[in-house]
């Protein structure tokens, strides 16, 4: 049994490994990265998958040693051991180095990710709400929270190629912001306003949704991020400007009244048949 | 302790071995049944609550016999079909193309087009009859629109008109801002269609089935075809048809005027006085007046107890709050253009009357000052300008607190996503 067993563990990380293979040879990997930022993120991704992945194989593999060694067919009796303080001391020493070094490594990333924000206004705030993401623009003066604010839903606009201060609230629940093209990933915390920055790169529509569960409907609050050029984005501007204000005026009034008259409603017909 | 022999423990293990893969097979033969029972199409759930004469008598049980409601039923169906297998006459101008990709369990056809787009996004709040008592509705204020009795509250049609596909696209794309009504921008303009499509079928339906009741129950009249198109389908599709022709739609006479301050001012004055806004939406706008208000789909169960509106209503009685007009969040849309038309025609099924005149009369102007109530072109702009400068207005009454914190450059990095 011992064996049977042990070529079970040891499936495991053949199995791991070879899907990591697998899925990065037939292209299923990261998402095209379009952050200026997001090189580094997954340059962190790799180092971190590579120290756990030869952790993961080394423990595996003990594991399977083990149990094809000491099969309890052959070797009924247990011994019992108090442990050998000097290895489990390296060991502890070892991980610890490990998490330190991982600690270190990152700092750099962190600080560029979520401490060193940039010093400009905010480009758009977006609001999560069960269950869509809420843009709100700032109007002409350019500052955002007051009268001429221009909303939007569903779709982020930001140009290219430039610094973008999104700031994040939410309505009513926890929500995350996720961009996976551009690495980005935020919680948004009702009753707090949470700077997130980027720089894309490209020009696309890519995917805007909500990696935190926040109700039934969270699968489909889904929104569209669109990088475009600075002329495309003003000219975005201008549109929901122009929509937003718009106050229907025409100067040729639709032929009006008395050319048909409006037929009753069910209410008035039940109420009339109920008089007949 | 026993001591256990190394044989007695593989004997032991083999037998768990078994009973556990025994237990596997049970439950995958389980499973595979289950996916073979029958599928049991939804019905339309019958309206009870529509009408008054529908009361209980006072042993309880309904006035009207199984024998009618089959009746009423069987009309209906006659006209509309089932919500798995719609069905429309040609006089509704529906699209049964478009209400079949909407109607129906979610799944695709052979061409891999959608099917049950209306069950995919909208049944669990508006319900398979949409009847607003999906699911979820119990736990939404407002509570999803039923859409049974044919009212839309935000429309741009005039008093009494149904909402244009225009109307109803402009809602599904934009969401309605305030209620749990989403934004549905990213569907396929196909999907939106159809849903549209239904949507109107939905509430023809709903019309429909109210105009057969009397017909069954009063009058015990044969239904045959001739007299339920005559008698049912035609007001309910006249209406439809009639009330959203381009002259029924509510375009101002003149454009948004210029001086805002002075029109902002003009607007006070109609607010706080004249109009008697202040006695609902409060003296500052707070949404806090003193009229305790329902609208028409909770209307019909104030004076009835609770369990008269339990055993015909699936939700229990909910109070229609004013919109506080300081948090700048615009249900029927934001536009100047959309407040003009919820101020000149109303919020339809709401106690928000219309200030504008009826479809064909004539607005009031300076030849008849006093001889209307109705408001003029210019007054209505006055309103609404007023109504949107009061998210930013400052007033001493009201504490900052109060207004929503809407200060962007506050805002420190924190609360990172772990
Ligand atoms: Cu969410």
């Amino acid at each position: 049994m011992g064996k049977f067993w042990s070529l079970v563990f040891l499936s495991v990380p053949v199995l791991g490994v070879a899907v990591f293979v697998a899925a990065a040879s037939w292209g299923y990997w990261f998402p095209q990265n379009v952050s200026a930022h997001g090189g580094q993120i997954d340059h962190l991704f790799m180092v971190i998958l590579w120290l756990t992945g030869a952790v993961f194989l080394a423990t595996e593999i003990v594991l399977a040693v083990s149990l094809w060694r000491f099969d309890g067919a052959k070797s009924p009796r247990a011994r019992f051991s108090r442990g050998n303080m000097r290895i489990e001391l390296g060991l502890a020493a070892v991980v610890g180095l490990l998490l330190v070094f991982i600690t270190v490594y990152q700092l750099e990333d962190w600080a560029e990710a979520k401490i060193r924000q940039p010093d400009l206004p905010p480009t758009v705030e977006v609001n999560g709400r069960q269950f869509e993401w809420v843009m709100r623009y700032p109007g002409p003066n350019g500052e955002l929270g007051d009268a001429d604010d221009l909303f939007s839903p569903g779709d982020l606009h930001v140009p290219v190629d430039e610094d973008i201060l999104v700031s994040l609230v939410s309505e009513d629940v926890l929500h995350s912001f996720y961009l996976p093209n551009l690495r980005i990933k935020q919680d948004a915390v009702p009753g707090m306003r949470i700077p997130v920055w980027f720089r894309a790169t490209e020009t696309g529509v890519f995917d805007l949704v909500c990696a935190e569960l926040c109700g039934w409907g969270h699968y489909k609050m889904a929104g569209r991020l669109i990088v475009e050029s600075r002329a495309d984005y003003e000219a975005f501007l201008t549109r929901l400007e122009a929509e937003q204000n718009e106050d229907g005026f025409e100067e040729q009034q639709p032929t009006a009244a008395n050319t048909s008259q409006r037929h009753p409603s069910v209410a008035e017909v039940v109420y009339r048949r109920a008089a007949r | 302790m026993t001591t256990i022999s190394p044989s007695q423990t593989t004997r032991h293990r083999r037998g768990r071995l078994r009973r556990f893969s025994s237990a596997l097979i049970l439950a995958a033969l389980f499973v595979a049944s289950g996916s073979c029972s029958r599928y049991e199409p939804p019905p339309f759930r019958l309206n009870l609550e529509g009408l008054d004469r529908t009361e209980a008598d006072s042993s309880g049980t309904l006035r009207y016999s199984d024998e009618k409601l089959q009746q009423i039923v069987d009309a209906t169906t006659a006209l509309f079909g089932t919500p798995d297998e719609p069905f429309v006459f040609e006089e509704t101008e529906l699209d049964i193309a478009l209400l079949r990709r909407a109607a129906g369990p979610v799944s695709s056809d052979e061409h891999g087009n959608p099917r049950g787009l209306y069950r995919e996004h909208c049944a669990h709040c508006h319900g398979v009859t949409g009847d607003g008592a999906g699911p979820t509705a119990l736990f939404l204020n407002p509570y999803p629109r039923d859409f049974r009795p044919g009212v839309f509250k935000f429309t741009s049609t005039h008093q009494g008109g149904k909402p244009t596909d225009e109307d109803l696209r402009r809602t599904m794309v934009r969401g309605i801002p305030g209620t749990a009504m989403p934004s549905f921008a990213l569907l396929p303009e196909e999907d939106l269609d159809a849903l549209i499509e239904y949507v109107k079928y939905l509430s023809m339906r709903g019309e429909s089935e109210q105009l057969i009741f009397p017909l069954v129950i009063d009058d015990e009249e044969e239904l045959d075809e001739d007299i339920l198109l005559e008698e049912v389908l035609e007001p309910v599709v006249g209406l439809w048809q009639s009330s959203t022709l381009p002259q029924f739609v509510v375009v101002p006479e003149e454009p948004r005027p210029s001086d805002r301050a002075a029109s902002i001012a003009a607007g006070r004055e109609l607010f706080q006085g004249e109009r008697g806004c202040a006695k609902c939406h409060g003296p500052t706008g707070l949404g806090d007046g003193t009229e305790r208000n329902y609208d028409m789909w909770n209307n019909k169960k104030l004076n009835l107890d609770r369990e008269d509106v339990a055993a015909r209503w699936s939700l229990p009685l909910q109070e229609l709050r004013p919109r506080n007009l300081r948090h700048g969040v615009y249900r029927g849309g934001r536009r100047p253009l959309d407040i003009y038309r919820r101020i000149y025609a109303g919020v339809k099924g709401t106690p928000m009357p219309a200030a504008g005149p009826p479809y064909g009369q004539p607005a009031r102007s300076d030849a008849m000052p006093e001889g209307s109530k109705n408001l003029s072109s210019a007054q209505i702009w006055n309103l609404v300008d007023y109504v949107l400068s009061l998210p930013n207005e400052e007033h001493p009454e009201i504490a900052s607190a109060e207004r929503p914190a809407e200060s962007p450059k506050a805002g420190s990095p924190g609360g990172a996503g772990g």
